[in-house]
Formats: structure tokens, C-alpha cells, sequence
């Protein structure tokens, strides 16, 4: 009986105090991914890499605006988002208290604005991504003038990118130099 | 292309469950004026155990949800709370269904975990219903895959209306003007990607951005702070402090690719 008075004893209370007191966390702890919406470029790499689709995208051309959702009651907490996340917009962060009554409270929006093509002026990607990559680029080009090439060539849809490359390879005249050499060849 | 299946259409009669507006006078009164134990029927819908293994390591001494007279029992005709967990396989169905006409009203009904919020990371299989609420009405939810015994203990403290539920639905709308940082100007935009694979590399993805961004927080804080040190001596000394020797191992990692880069080599594996 004393043997197990003393073990009581020594062992004290285990209990955690919570919900009265603070609950404390682990290091790395996955909890709720928090979105930091001004950090976000919209550039859909996290909707990509979350396993459960939780993230997702919706792009309306007509509005010219790109919504980014996530709902935590899909979530699986793998953090997978915030390793894809290029400008660490969304990070997992310590809290766990996410029980709520409404189904429509797990959810989070946020609304972005399609840029326009400089070419064609129809809207392509979202404005802010675009001018995180113009900005990235031209903190590495060399001049000015490449600086200027790398923005527009950011602010250029796919679509017209792919048409633009048609012509400077028709402008480049391979044929006329072939031609050339082998009429200057011996 | 595989088209998601709704699963409502694959049964032809289903009959959604209600509550009347009688019951649901019942279940205020009963969160109100509840001056007992509230009972709790597990029911577990093809979950992959998980979220059992939680409920259960919240009722240890630990966590101990019995001090607020949370008490896990064996039939659901004794429960106040039904817990649904799992993604409500095709089979689990009318067992679900049968616990839940089975427990006397009122009762309240959570749904647990990421599966039986909306089905988690089964959400699209071919067998599921995905999701406790696409069976019967649901009161509560608390998401988490599964959720700790933390959470569990504030979801029923939720449930009984003990706490307030911290998550509001909320929409951001871009601002005008509104832009994204560019991270550590400073440093050019080649070595911080060369910087960030190595020590992704060496540390996998979270921990080696962490140990990534604070080795260039270093640099940074080297290159504004002017004094004699130099590049190797600044290194050197950040290494020395570290205690433990896997990180100080991958910064002196990170100073070489920082040598490396100012004597013009390429990465290593990759031709100039
Ligand atoms: S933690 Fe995983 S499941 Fe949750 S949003 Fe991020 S990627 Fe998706
Ligand atoms: S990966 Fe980051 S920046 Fe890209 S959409 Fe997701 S949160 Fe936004
Ligand atoms: S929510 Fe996660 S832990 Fe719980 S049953 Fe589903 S997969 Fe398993």
C-alpha cells in the first residue's frame, strides 16, 4: 500500500490540462495550413501537390479572376503544400482547434486577377504571378534591354509565344542561307 | 476520362434523413440542462483506423475526456453522440444508417476526421459516400486526418457547446496594387535555387527549406553588417555554434556551394 502511495507519488499528475490551459506543441507539428493570401501568386503548384484535393482552382476568363479554395475538412495534413509553395504563402502552423458546426466555416477563398496577354489582350494567368516571374527574371538578366525582353516575354500568353516563334524562325530564313552556303561551297 | 461519380445516383430511392423541428427543440434543451455524462457511440464507416486509435488514446489518462463525463459505450441505444469516422464505404451504409435510428433522440451526431468531414483523402473513390453528411445530418464536424486527442476533446467541447468554434468562412479579394515579396533580393537568384536544392537535398523538402532560409538570412545579415570577417570565417564560426552535427554538416554543405559559386564552378553533376 505505501509501495504504491510513493509510486502515486512520484508519478504525479499526468492529465494535461487542456482545454483549460493552452496546449503545447511539437516541434514541426502539422496543423491547420494557414494561407498568407498577400504571398500568394495564384501559380496553382499547391492545388498540383495536395493529395486529397483540397486545394483547388477556378478560373473564370470572363470575370478575369482566378479563385483559390481549400477546405480543411479535407485536408489531410501532409503538408505537401507548403514544400510546393515557391514564395512559402502557405505553411502549416500550430493549430488544431478546428472543429466547427457549419460545414461552409472548413472553407477559405481567395481572388486573384487574370493579367492580360501584352499580345493579344486576352487574359492568361494570374497578374500577380505574372509579375513575380517578371520580376525574378529581370533580377537576373544582365542589361537593361534584357530586362525588358524577359518581362514581356513574361506577359506573353502561350498561345501568342508559340506564334511569335513561328515567324522569327520564318523571318531567320534557314532555307535562303542554305542555299547560300551551298552555292559558296566548292 | 473518368468522370466523378456522384453516389447519390447510384441508389434509386434515398430518402434523406431529417430532423423536426420537435427534435431539434429537444437537442437545445439537451445541450442546455445537460446535467449527466454524455454518452458516445463510436461508429466506425471504413475509416482506415486511424481516427479510432485517436478517440481511444483521448480517453488515457492523458487526455482523459472521462473528466468532462465523455464516456465511450457499447450500443448506440445508450448514446447522447454518435462519432461517425470514416469515408462511409458503399457496404457501411445501412450499418450507419441503423446506428443511427437506433440511438434514442435527441442525439448529436459528429462527423470525425478528414474522411467523415467529406470523405479526406478517399473523397473520390469508387466506393465511398464521402462523407458522414451524405447520410445523415450532422451537427458537428471535426476535421484533422485523424485529429489529435487535443482536437478531439475540443470537438466534443464544441459539440456540447462548451467552446466556440474558431474557424469562420472567409474570402480574400486581391487589392489593387497588391504584390508578392520577392524572397532575399540580395542574393542572386541562381545560388538561392542551387542553395535550396542542396540542402532539399540533403535534409528532404520542410527541413531543408528551413535550414535553406535561415543560411540565407545568414548571408544576409553578413553582407549588412559591416566588420572584418570574411565569407570563411563567418561560415566557420555559424558551424562551430551549431550543436547538432547533421545541420552543421549540411551548412558547411551550403558555405561550399557558396565557394563553389564565387569561384565561378559549376554545381556539382552539372557541366558549366
Ligand atoms: S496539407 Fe496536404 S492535404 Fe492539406 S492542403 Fe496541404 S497538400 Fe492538401
Ligand atoms: S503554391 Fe503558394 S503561391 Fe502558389 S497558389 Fe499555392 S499558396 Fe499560392
Ligand atoms: S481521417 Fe485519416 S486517420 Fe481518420 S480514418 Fe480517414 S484516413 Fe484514417
Amino acid at each position: 500500500m505505501l509501495k504504491l502511495l510513493k509510486e502515486i507519488f512520484r508519478t504525479g499528475e499526468a492529465t494535461v490540462k487542456y482545454p483549460f490551459a493552452p496546449m503545447p506543441v511539437c516541434k514541426d507539428f502539422r496543423g491547420k495550413p494557414e494561407h498568407k493570401a498577400e504571398d500568394c501568386i495564384a501559380c496553382a503548384a499547391c492545388t498540383v501537390a495536395c493529395p486529397a484535393n483540397a486545394i483547388g482552382m477556378e478560373t473564370d476568363t470572363a470575370a478575369g479572376s482566378r479563385t483559390w479554395s481549400i477546405d480543411y475538412g479535407r485536408c489531410v495534413f501532409c503538408g505537401r503544400c507548403e514544400e510546393s509553395c515557391p514564395t512559402s504563402a502557405i505553411r502549416l502552423s500550430d493549430d488544431f482547434e478546428l472543429a466547427v458546426g457549419s460545414k461552409a466555416d472548413l472553407t477559405r477563398k481567395a481572388v486573384f486577377t487574370l493579367a492580360d496577354c501584352a499580345c493579344c489582350g486576352k487574359p492568361f494567368a494570374p497578374a500577380k504571378e505574372v509579375d513575380y516571374v517578371a520580376r525574378l527574371l529581370s533580377q537576373s538578366a544582365r542589361s537593361a534591354e534584357e530586362a525588358d525582353r524577359l518581362r514581356l516575354t513574361a506577359s506573353t500568353c502561350p498561345a501568342c509565344k508559340r506564334a511569335q516563334d513561328v515567324h522569327h524562325i520564318a523571318d531567320m530564313g534557314i532555307a535562303r542561307q542554305m542555299t547560300q552556303e551551298l552555292e559558296t561551297t566548292p | 476520362m473518368n468522370v466523378p461519380l456522384d453516389p447519390k445516383t447510384l441508389v434509386a430511392e434515398m430518402s434523406p434523413v431529417s430532423t423536426s423541428e420537435h427534435i431539434a427543440a429537444m437537442k437545445k434543451a439537451l445541450l442546455k440542462n445537460i446535467q449527466r455524462s454524455a454518452y458516445v457511440y463510436r461508429v466506425d464507416c471504413g475509416g482506415c483506423n486511424g481516427c479510432e486509435i485517436e478517440i481511444f488514446s483521448s480517453i488515457t489518462p492523458v487526455f482523459d475526456a472521462e473528466r468532462f463525463g465523455i464516456k465511450v459505450v457499447a450500443s448506440p441505444r445508450h448514446a447522447d453522440i454518435l462519432l461517425f469516422t470514416g469515408a462511409v464505404t458503399r457496404a457501411m451504409r445501412m450499418p450507419g444508417l441503423r446506428a443511427y435510428e437506433a440511438a434514442p433522440d435527441p442525439k448529436i451526431v459528429v462527423s470525425y476526421g478528414a474522411c467523415g468531414c467529406t470523405g479526406g483523402i478517399f473523397h473520390d473513390l469508387y466506393c465511398v459516400w464521402g462523407g458522414t453528411d451524405n447520410i445523415v445530418p450532422v451537427d458537428v464536424y471535426i476535421p484533422g486526418c485523424p485529429p489529435t486527442p487535443a482536437a478531439t476533446i475540443h470537438g466534443f467541447a464544441v459539440a456540447l457547446g462548451l467552446l466556440e468554434q474558431k474557424l469562420k468562412a472567409e474570402t480574400h479579394v486581391e487589392a489593387a496594387g497588391e504584390t508578392a515579396a520577392l524572397p532575399h533580393p540580395d542574393i542572386p537568384y541562381a545560388l538561392r535555387v542551387r542553395l535550396e536544392r542542396e540542402a532539399r537535398r540533403m535534409a528532404g523538402y520542410r527541413q531543408g527549406r528551413d535550414i535553406a532560409e535561415e543560411f540565407m538570412a545568414l548571408l544576409e545579415g553578413r553582407a549588412h553588417t559591416p566588420g572584418s570577417f570574411t565569407l570563411l570565417e563567418c561560415m566557420m564560426e555559424a558551424i562551430a555554434e551549431e550543436r547538432d552535427p547533421r545541420r552543421a554538416e549540411i551548412i558547411g554543405h551550403l558555405a561550399e556551394v557558396v565557394q563553389q559559386a564565387i569561384r565561378g564552378e559549376a554545381p556539382r553533376g552539372e557541366t558549366p
